[in-house]
């Protein structure tokens, strides 16, 4: 399940070096809307682009969105938790408040918010997705860190006279790598759901970049003549989610 | 007794309520208006169509735009607390009468969303352990995590394409037949009709409600399932329902009336800590049925940069996420006061 996760998200990923036409390019206007032949596996959009570079495109990007995201998220939340364990008392009362109230405002808020700030763009969504799931990051890293900083075998692996590396490296890590992988795997499907999902409010800025919530959202007018316009995306994130969700189950039994 | 003046020496659980919402009412619009501030262009050069400068400052100085930011942030919170929320600079009507419009559709569709979803999630769940059917179970457990495999709102746009396009038992979009007079008011469709008897509006409204209804539903029913099936699988569920049997019990009465009592107090607790996500579900499926509800009022307001309905529209809807929250962590806590101690754990 791992590997075929890893496999969907390498070959998403190089749909957006290279598709058989270009996304953007409206070249086959004069067949749009047509079906499936064998030049265009999945048909013609309705201006006239090739739907199946489309889809690839779209799908490299929700994942390449989705993991700057889950970088956001992670590097935000290290540092809230590293706030909040070293600092003095206060500070880290305050954070959990602030976490408390923070988990409450669900994503698209935090993207309209940011949305005031800044131009609706790709960017401004990453930016949206990646601080809406710090909370429940934050809260997952420092489960993980009581349970390490507790743990017997770290208190064992001290008094044996392991230095700062060893413990890291050698101790700390194997036991956490399944359960950050597990993090880091939540954290992705929820990135992707949430950035399509604000794109398909019409939040990417540009209508016509490749993703799959803007293509949903561009398609939806020719539900009636073509619906497969409309069944293909939500087919594309359901295959990108489900060994998602696959690898973070097998790991976490 | 306690005397009025003793509450404030001493201060209650209550009293620490209420401060934390005043806490979180000043966190949450200091917070929205710095955004506003931050906005890099001018909401009222937008709106004029060759922007001469005088004009913009005499119309900003009309709007005390100008003033001190401390004087606008007083002012600001003053009038939302009063319910003067100014007018949309884009169409001119006050953002009062707007939100009183949209703002029932949104709830609307919540409230049912929710019943709907509990129901079914909680049917499903204990159906299947109740029945042990293998499949039941499969279903159940599948309908857990349907939230983070499917996209729901796509969901909806299926559910359209089925029933409303291809069988055409449904309508597609709106919230009733536009054949029919208007209502009134038009806070909720559902109570308005019924009150006046007005059998047409109610069932036009039923069916515009079903397919929205149907979509955000998910979102609760996924997330009941899947509570409800972890706490379901506890050994110690199976001893309660061996027991209950042995005193003469018939399985109806322990499934649908014993064991519901059971889950009641964890459903509330979970409805109260989504209610914010779910609120961002009925953006999407807003959008997905041009439901005239906040979520769109909400976009529109962000994308034309319309100050007063954001300011105002949006503290709304971010204060009853949070206020929400609050509300039924302090619920739980009065509840089971094993965690009372316990700080935020999850």
């Amino acid at each position: 399940m791992r590997l075929l996760f890893i496999a969907i998200l390498v070959f998403g990923l190089a749909g957006l070096l290279w598709t058989p036409y270009d996304s953007f390019d409206q070249s086959f206007r004069d067949t749009a809307l047509a079906g499936p032949t064998f030049g265009h596996w999945l048909g013609i959009d309705g201006v006239g682009r090739d739907f199946f570079s489309r889809l690839w495109a779209g799908s490299g990007n929700s994942i390449f969105l989705s993991l700057n995201a889950l970088c956001i998220t992670f590097i935000g939340a290290s540092l809230l938790l590293l706030a909040e364990q070293s600092g003095p008392r206060w500070i880290g009362e305050s954070i959990r408040h602030l976490i408390g109230l923070w988990v409450a405002v669900p994503v698209v808020f935090i993207g309209l918010l940011i949305l005031l700030i800044l131009a609706p763009s790709p960017k401004a969504l990453v930016l949206a997705a990646g601080l809406g799931n710090i909370p429940l990051a934050f809260r997952q890293l420092r489960i993980y860190w009581l349970e390490q900083r507790s743990a017997t075998y770290v208190e064992a692996s001290v008094v044996l006279g392991a230095d700062f590396r060893h413990l890291l490296l050698q101790t700390i890590w194997p036991n956490l790598r399944p359960n950050l992988f597990s993090l880091a795997s939540l954290l992705f499907a929820l990135g992707v759901l949430e950035l399509s999902g604000l794109a398909f409010l019409g939040l990417m800025g540009d209508p016509d970049f490749p993703e799959l919530g803007s293509i949903l959202r561009q398609n939806q007018a020719y539900l009636h003549q073509a619906p497969a316009l409309v069944f293909l995306p939500g087919l594309a994130m359901i295959s990108i989610l489900l060994p998602a969700h696959g690898a973070r189950l097998k790991k976490s039994q | 007794m306690m005397r009025v003046w003793q509450i404030w020496q001493k201060p209650g659980r209550g009293v620490l309520f209420l401060g934390r919402i005043l806490a979180v009412f000043f966190g949450a619009s200091l917070a929205l208006f710095l955004a506003i501030e931050t906005m890099p262009e001018d909401p009222v050069s937008l709106r004029i169509k060759s922007p001469d400068p005088q004009r913009v400052a005499e119309i900003r100085g009309e709007l005390g735009l100008d003033d001190h930011f401390v004087v606008r942030y007083l002012r600001y919170t003053g009038n939302f607390v009063t319910g003067d929320w100014g007018r949309s600079l884009v169409s001119g009507r006050e953002v009062r009468g707007e939100i009183m419009n949209y703002f029932p559709a949104t709830m609307e569709l919540g409230v049912c969303a929710i019943a709907l979803g509990i129901l079914v999630g909680a049917s499903f769940v204990i159906g299947g352990h109740a029945s042990g059917w293998f499949w039941l179970r499969r279903v159940s457990s599948g309908l857990g995590s349907i939230g983070l495999i499917i996209p729901i709102y796509w969901i909806g746009i299926l559910l359209v394409l089925l029933f409303a396009v291809k069988l055409e038992w449904l309508p597609v979009s709106g919230r009733y037949d536009f054949a029919l007079p208007p209502p009134d008011g038009s806070r909720s469709l559902i109570l308005s009709s019924l009150l006046r008897g007005d059998l047409a509006l109610l069932g036009s409204t039923l069916r515009h409600l079903a397919l929205p209804t149907l979509t955000l539903a998910l979102y609760p029913a996924a997330l009941v399932a899947g509570t409800l099936e972890t706490r379901l699988d506890d050994p110690r569920v199976r001893l309660l329902v061996r027991s209950l049997r042995a005193r003469g019990l018939s399985p109806w009465r322990i499934w649908c009336v014993h064991i519901p009592r059971l889950l009641s107090a964890p459903v509330v607790t979970l409805v109260g800590t989504q209610f914010g996500a779910l609120l961002g579900g009925a953006v999407l499926t807003e959008t997905v049925f041009s439901w005239p509800g906040m979520g769109r009022f909400l976009v529109e307001a962000v994308l034309n940069r319309d100050i007063f309905a954001i300011q105002n529209g949006l503290l709304l809807i971010i204060l009853l996420s949070l206020v929400v929250v609050k509300s039924s962590d302090y619920l739980a806590k009065r509840m089971h006061p094993m965690l009372r101690d316990k700080e935020a754990s999850r």
